[in-house]
């Protein structure tokens, strides 16, 4: 059926794509400034421009919730910028809040429950639409657009603030991580600088990019000497070759390597032993090489020395060193620390005797530290332990702790331990950490975010998707599905280069590009492209896409694959995969050629669209993976979601992807021409959706054009009839039935209004069609409503 | 969603012709009418309304071509309307009578000549 929009459709289709292009543009902003009132300026001129209403807003809701902070204006006074208004007062933004969705006056003097705000009164406001930003629990305020004007708004303009709104919430989530995120890295900074202990880190690729003050002190090296390819330079070559195959390993794994050695102490021209603790980091979700921290363990290893030799001459050397020492009996009881350890603590040695030392350990590590002493103690072995101990100013400060058993003429006399202070290094981890938890937040928040969270209804098909994170990182994969004007229907996969913040926001303009695209341009090629300059004049990304459009009358298909794997097709007769519309990636060439291809995908088939996280393995040929899912694929099932889990099963079994996965099952029901039952809305909007319907049942029940035709006229002429008297607005709905009984096609409209006396010749004629062109015509009024069943004998009938 | 329909309008002498493409139901009858109407000058002859490419007209639609005879009648101008042979139109046009109101050709050519 040919279709071509009208002028007013096009317009229509201008207004959407222009909307959509805004919404996509304050949600690029929103990515690209951390200024928030920058972007809320733009989206409330937007939001004004865009409705074509004479003011808009943005009011913030205090921290109490009681007030309203005016934090962006359009249209109206300056002076109301920067206010705080009563939020009990502003009765509208309350309203939305609380619904936790969108609410519309069209026109405040006919809505006597709702009272303009004395400013609104004052502006001469009579209609009004506003929208709660941020999701229930976690308001951060209202978007409104206000009119002099009395005016319906419409679907689409509460869609359009609706997206509006949840942008700003991204933009106002982000900025708060981001103060957040700020903050932490300038307090890990200054704790860097100012800590006694030894710092460095290095990027991806094992080069030091940072040390601290500490760190150049004891090497004595500037801080031009240590950056670069200068890992374990000054170690003591008796220590180096393990400390780099060590370092190496860990750094391959990506696992924490603990490593003691002798690091060259510049001041004093000697060798000191160290503690390293080198982590891994993430920035972003992404391996961003290591932060490490060295401590001075000197005088703990040189005791343990020591004590080998004599006894007091270990006492001699414990009371001078600067560490805190402390030695047990066979039963673990403490029978000297050291004064270093009563420094620390303020306490008496004959307070610290027996196993009272233990009082001073914080409650919340005090049970656990004890069962692993109590543990190494029964097995004799070298004890560790990092625990929280109170110093003599009453502040707990973090030590470790290792004691090693001691043995005289070979049988066991106790333990000798040494605690060394590292609180700044555990304040500076707990800092790292949290810097990269507030990252890993805001792209997991932001991927969620941009994902459908459930795809729409589309009549005629279903949609099974599924989304599997590899790990930690926060990936860029995406699937959508769109309905276009023309009655077919947009699939779409795709997979950004990359992980984390940035990748996933690319993956949200990509995934706006494409529908705005979708709609305007029928073919995918040209949709393709479209998008490709769209990212070509852009940032800097690539990502690999299958874009697909289905008519699902014929189960005709035309697609498109940017650098993507291809779909595979379950029909009734056996699995195959679409392989043509090979075209290169988006974003890799401008300008690029993109091909597309058409195949068929018979009623009643599946087709997978899925992402390379599926079917990529490293050491296997792609060839390989695709056989493998066409195979798990191939056998029958009916139930779509169970299909979903055993391709995931078959070819995941451990579910730990190494990269994301999106996967998207999409099934063309089989068109039944024995019986059609719909309920749609009592609007006149729903007979295209009537017809569409209509039309493939009766193609499929045998129906010739004609019949086809006149029939699916009828039906909606009665249909019609039901919309023109349904009650009031709301949610009155109409259902029609259509059933194949033998050769003859019953159909019935079902609505709860009565048919009205037909006034003038535009009702007659209405009824004069449904009466001329069927067999046989019943009205009934039942139940409140009136019943039309309408009969017509088929001249070719198809047997069921 | 409205019904998708594009009017071309064209003129051949001194009378118009409207090419209807697509579907008219009631989302869009008052739309068709309306640009329609505006483009038929008054000193206009008369007004083909060719539905060769129409894929769905219902009584609505009907109202329109009833409406539109009804106006032009008025100013003195002419309605017809094109109908090719074989449309599954035909029977609708027949059933509502159309033909009191406005002419029905099976060919522009031949309503622009009749």
């Amino acid at each position: 059926m040919l279709r071509r929009p009208s002028h007013r459709q096009r317009d229509e289709l201008r207004a959407l794509a222009s909307r959509q292009a805004a919404v996509a543009e304050i949600g690029r902003r929103a990515l690209a400034s951390d200024d928030l009132d920058d972007i809320l300026r733009a989206a409330v001129e937007t939001a004004r421009s865009e409705l074509r209403t004479d003011y808009a807003s943005v009011l913030e809701l205090t921290s109490d919730g009681r007030s309203l902070h005016v934090r962006a204006t359009a249209g109206f006074p300056d002076d109301m910028l920067g206010g705080v208004l009563r939020a009990d007062a502003e009765e509208l933004s309350r309203i939305a809040l609380d619904r936790d969705e969108p609410l519309s006056i069209g026109d405040f003097t006919e809505e006597p429950d709702f009272v303009p705000s004395a400013v609104q009164r004052e502006l001469g406001v009579t209609s009004a639409l506003v929208a709660p930003i941020g999701i229930s629990g976690r308001h951060f305020g209202v978007l409104g657009v206000y009119a002099r004007e009395p005016r319906p708004y419409e679907a689409e303009d509460v869609n359009f603030i609706r997206a509006l709104a949840s942008t700003i919430g991204l933009a106002a989530e982000r900025s708060h991580h981001e103060s957040r995120v700020r903050d932490s890295e300038a307090r890990f900074r200054e704790l860097a600088d100012t800590t006694p202990a030894l710092m460095w880190m290095t990027d991806p690729d094992a080069h030091v990019t940072f040390v601290n003050e500490g760190w150049l002190r004891f090497t004595g090296r500037t801080l031009g000497e240590e950056l670069g390819d200068t890992f374990g330079l000054s170690a003591h070559p008796d220590d180096r070759t393990e400390l780099l195959s060590r370092w190496r390993d860990a750094f391959r794994r990506r696992e924490e390597l603990r490593f003691e050695y002798r690091l060259m102490h510049a001041p004093t021209g000697a060798y000191r032993w160290v503690l390293e603790v080198a982590t891994p980091r993430f920035a972003d979700g992404v391996f961003a090489g290591y932060v490490g921290t060295t401590t001075d363990i000197h005088e703990r290893r040189s005791m343990e020395e020591a004590l080998r030799e004599s006894e007091a001459g270990f006492r001699d050397l414990a009371d001078s060193a600067p560490v805190m020492i402390w030695t047990t009996d066979t039963r673990g009881l403490v029978t000297f620390v050291n004064e270093g350890w009563m420094r620390f603590t303020g306490t008496t040695l004959a307070e610290e005797l027996g196993s009272s030392w233990a009082l001073g350990v914080h409650p919340e590590d005090v049970e656990q530290m004890l069962a692993s002493w109590h543990e190494s103690l029964d097995g004799l072995e070298i004890w560790e332990y990092e625990y929280r101990l109170m110093s003599h100013t009453g502040e707990y400060r973090w030590v470790v702790d290792r004691g090693v058993p001691r043995y005289e003429g070979g049988s066991f006399v106790g333990y000798v331990g040494a605690a060394v202070d590292i609180h700044e290094r555990i304040l500076m981890q707990q800092q790292l950490r949290e810097v990269y938890e507030i990252e890993h937040t805001i792209a997991e928040t932001l991927q969620r975010s941009l994902l459908p969270e459930r795809l729409p209804e589309i009549e005629g098909l279903r949609l099974v998707p599924r989304y599997l994170p590899a790990g930690e990182a926060i990936g860029g994969d995406w699937y959508d599905a769109l309905e276009r004007m023309d009655g077919r229907v947009a699939l779409i996969v795709g997979d950004v280069v990359g992980h984390g913040l940035r990748a996933a926001a690319t993956m949200g303009q990509l995934r706006n590009a494409f529908r705005a695209y979708g709609l305007i341009e029928s073919s995918p090629a040209e949709v393709m492209a479209r998008v490709n300059r769209l990212v070509m004049s852009g940032e800097d990304a690539m990502a690999t896409v299958l874009y697909i459009v289905l008519d699902r009358e014929t189960g005709e298909v035309t697609y498109s694959a940017a650098g993507h794997p291809p779909p595979l097709v379950l029909a009734p007769d056996g699995a195959h995969f679409l392989e043509g519309g090979r075209s290169m990636p988006i974003g890799a060439a401008d300008p690029a050629v993109f091909r597309e291809a058409t195949g068929v995908v018979p009623p009643g088939s599946t087709l997978l669209l899925y992402t390379d996280g599926l079917v990529e393995r490293r050491g296997v040929p792609l060839e390989d993976s695709l056989e493998r899912l066409a195979e798990a694929a191939g056998e029958a099932e009916d139930d779509l979601e169970k299909l979903c889990e055993r391709v995931l099963g078959a070819v995941l079994p451990r579910r730990d992807p190494s990269d994301d996965v999106a996967l998207l099952a999409v099934r063309l029901s089989a068109v039944s021409g024995r019986a059609l039952r719909l309920s749609l809305p009592a609007e006149p909007e729903s007979l295209a959706l009537l017809r569409r319907r209509l039309e493939r049942f009766l193609h499929a029940a045998g129906a010739d054009e004609l019949e086809s035709y006149e029939i699916m006229l009828t039906v909606c002429e009665a249909a019609g009839n039901a919309i023109e008297h349904a009650y009031g607005p709301g949610d009155a709905s109409f259902d029609v039935e259509a059933a194949l009984v033998a050769d003859e096609l019953i159909a019935s409209v079902r609505d709860s209004g009565q048919w009205r006396d037909r006034r003038g010749e535009h009702r007659g004629r209405g009824i004069k069609i449904i009466m001329g062109l069927m067999d046989d015509v019943s009205i009934e009024s039942q139940n409140g409503g009136t019943l039309v069943t309408m009969r017509r004998r088929l001249a070719h009938a198809r047997a069921a | 969603m409205t019904a998708p329909v594009e009017i071309a309008v064209e003129r051949h002498g001194g009378t118009l012709v409207a090419h209807v493409t697509g579907e008219v139901d009631m989302t869009n009858a008052g739309h068709v009418r309306d640009q329609v109407l505006d483009s038929v000058p008054n000193d206009a002859l008369g007004l083909v309304i060719d539905l060769t490419e129409c894929r769905y007209l219902d009584s609505a639609g009907i109202e329109v071509i009833f409406d539109l005879a009804r106006r032009l009648r008025r100013r003195r101008q002419e309605l017809r309307v094109v109908v090719p042979h074989g449309s599954p139109l035909t029977r609708v046009l027949e059933l509502t009578e159309v033909a009191t109101a406005a002419p029905i050709h099976e060919t522009v050519d031949s309503a622009l000549a009749g």
